[in-house]
């Protein structure tokens, strides 16, 4: 395991996607930073031969329905929580390419 | 005194015609004006919309039609639970605005049973915390003793029963949420088996431990609450493949000969106080006819930073939907589509949500998956190992629910040791083995200290009938926050 670096965490935001001050960042990286020690007790655990867990639940199934059209939510009560006015039956958003 | 009444009764004082729908809604309406600026458990009140639906079940009463099994009661919703055309912020600032547009299956299947959804409750910014300190919109407290945190996630749902402002609430359990705001509070929360009740409509955290549970001031009425939501659900397919329970008849019936397990390894340096406590709650046990056992669940102090790295990982992933395109508030500075997911998310979210998305991005990310999330699901499989072993020697175990009762608003400000707080309880959703808190003593203080009984996956009715006979034997349940009793 390795040590965290302000470099790092400057990644991990822009992976995730959340604008940061470099105050948060620096923040940041204390309070994970001792998380990530903390974490590094389960080193003590021989986990050699140990499958990992995917579900908690034994012998679950897989659950299969016929690929039948439900109700599905109107437009307009879709748009009362869009964050833009939508336009035209579509979400607002800025210019995606830039013109010229 | 309406509100001192348990939801069974309530209900039977409803369908006798002793008492209206309207004015038992009114009854709670009233309490929640009177006493919820104190403790502040309630996001949002739906004072019409519960007395037409009041109004409808009287009219319903008297027409001779059929009513439910939760008919006229009162039930508050964690905010991460979507009630229809109500608001679901889930305490965060980024859906602040964001309305319901469609029932969970849980918020169905209480109306159904013809309850009536008085409210949506304070909790931790989706739902991760343990204190509720890290709602956005505003602050909970404790109803026996302001100064004090309800606990957490759920603290809402916790103190609005506690104080009786609903006699019913729905929480959310994804490492302790339900049972640690249980146990603070002094009222009764229960985490069912993993797959018990459908998570369609909960808004996702960690989504291999999320569930919902029924909070409440006695088991009955929790188990009352388990035969409405204790189901299969198409839209879940996590949800066990199996039919309802009868949890209040199955309920009934004696311990005697019961096996208790209790970890006294895992449970060494318990402070003196929680201690006094447990040992109390073990010897009423023994009273009952049960036997203590010691099990061996060791590796309980690896739980924290296993779920750590598990739910953060599944939280950074079920938290990138939040991008400000869709729904939620956008920010108004971006200009950019780039700046609406980036400010969105830097505006909109708060300092625990943002650690914890970051630290799951991290160990899921290229070159550290193997060493913290893989390494974390293999010690989850010893960990499930080792509660099977456990039941192999008993039929419930005993812990106590939290190191110590409710503490200070503010007393804990490192991330990490707020982590610790739910040492006890993490384990059960890492096994997705059912839990309940029930009252079972209070601190020199007066505070509450709940105690914890947990069971083998699917013998969520062995839990409720050892809690069941611990509270007839007991009248901890009955105590009421004295500021809040009238």
């Amino acid at each position: 395991m390795s040590k965290l670096t302000k470099e790092t965490i400057k990644k991990l935001t822009q992976l995730s996607r959340i604008a940061c001050t470099e105050e948060e960042q620096e923040s940041l990286l204390r309070d994970l930073e001792k998380v990530l020690v903390y974490f590094e007790q389960l080193n003590e655990i021989d986990t050699e031969n140990v499958e990992p867990c995917n579900h908690v639940i034994p012998d679950i199934v897989n659950v299969m329905r016929e690929d039948e059209v439900g109700p599905t939510l109107p437009q307009e009560e879709f748009f009362r929580n869009a964050p833009a006015k939508p336009f035209d039956g579509m979400i607002r958003v800025p210019p995606v390419l830039k013109q010229g | 005194m309406m509100h001192t009444s348990t939801a069974i009764d309530m209900q039977d004082r409803f369908l006798r015609g002793e008492n209206s729908a309207v004015s038992i809604v009114q009854h709670f309406l009233q309490r929640i004006a009177r006493y919820d600026k104190q403790i502040g458990s309630f996001l949002s009140v739906n004072e019409t919309k519960a007395l037409e639906r009041a109004e409808h079940l009287d009219k319903k009463r008297a027409s001779g039609r059929p009513l439910g099994k939760l008919a006229a009661i009162p039930v508050s919703i964690k905010d991460n639970i979507l009630v229809k055309g109500c608001l679901a912020t889930c305490g965060s600032k980024f859906l602040s605005n964001f309305i319901a547009p469609y029932d969970a299956t849980a918020t169905r299947l209480l109306e159904e049973e013809d309850a009536i959804i008085i409210g949506k409750t304070n909790c931790d910014e989706f739902a991760m915390g343990s204190s509720t300190e890290n709602s956005a919109l505003q602050m909970t407290y404790n109803p026996w003793n302001l100064k004090c945190t309800p606990g957490g996630s759920s603290g809402g749902s916790g103190a609005a029963v506690a104080g009786r402002l609903s006699p019913l609430s729905l929480g959310s359990d994804t490492g302790g949420s339900v049972r640690q705001p249980a146990s603070f509070c002094g009222v009764v929360g229960f985490k069912p088996t993993y797959g018990r009740i459908s998570r369609s409509g909960l808004v996702a955290y960690g989504s291999s431990l999320d569930q919902i549970g029924p909070m409440a001031a006695c088991t009955a009425d929790v188990a009352l609450l388990m035969e409405v939501l204790g189901r299969s659900c198409e839209k879940d397919s996590t949800t066990i493949p199996k039919g309802p329970e009868d949890y209040l008849s199955k309920m009934d019936g004696s311990i005697r000969g019961l096996k208790v397990g209790v970890p006294w390894q895992f449970l060494e340096g318990l402070l003196p106080e929680a201690k006094r406590v447990f040992d109390q709650g073990l010897e009423i046990l023994k009273s009952l006819g049960a036997a203590v056992v010691e099990v061996d669940l060791s590796l309980l102090k690896y739980s924290i930073p296993a779920y750590y790295i598990i739910a953060t990982a599944e939280a950074s992933t079920n938290l990138a939907r939040f991008d400000g395109i869709r729904y939620g508030v956008r920010s108004p500075r971006s200009h950019t589509l780039e700046e609406i997911y980036d400010l969105s998310k830097e505006e909109g979210f708060g300092p625990e949500v943002k650690r914890r998305i970051l630290l799951g991005t991290y160990v899921l990310s290229a070159g550290y998956q193997d060493d913290y999330y893989k390494k974390a699901q293999k010690v989850r499989t010893l960990i499930i190992k080792q509660y099977r072993d456990a039941f192999q020697k008993c039929g419930i175990i005993a812990s106590p629910v939290s190191p110590f009762p409710a503490f200070e608003i503010g007393s804990i400000r490192d991330p990490l040791q707020m982590y610790l707080v739910d040492i006890y309880n993490i384990g059960v959703n890492l096994a997705g083995v059912p839990a309940i808190s029930i009252p079972s003593g209070f601190c020199h203080e007066g505070k509450p200290i709940g105690l914890q009984l947990i069971g083998p996956q699917m013998h969520d009715v062995d839990v409720l009938r050892a809690a069941n006979a611990f509270e007839q034997a007991t009248d901890f349940h009955q105590a009421i926050p004295p500021e809040y009793a009238v």
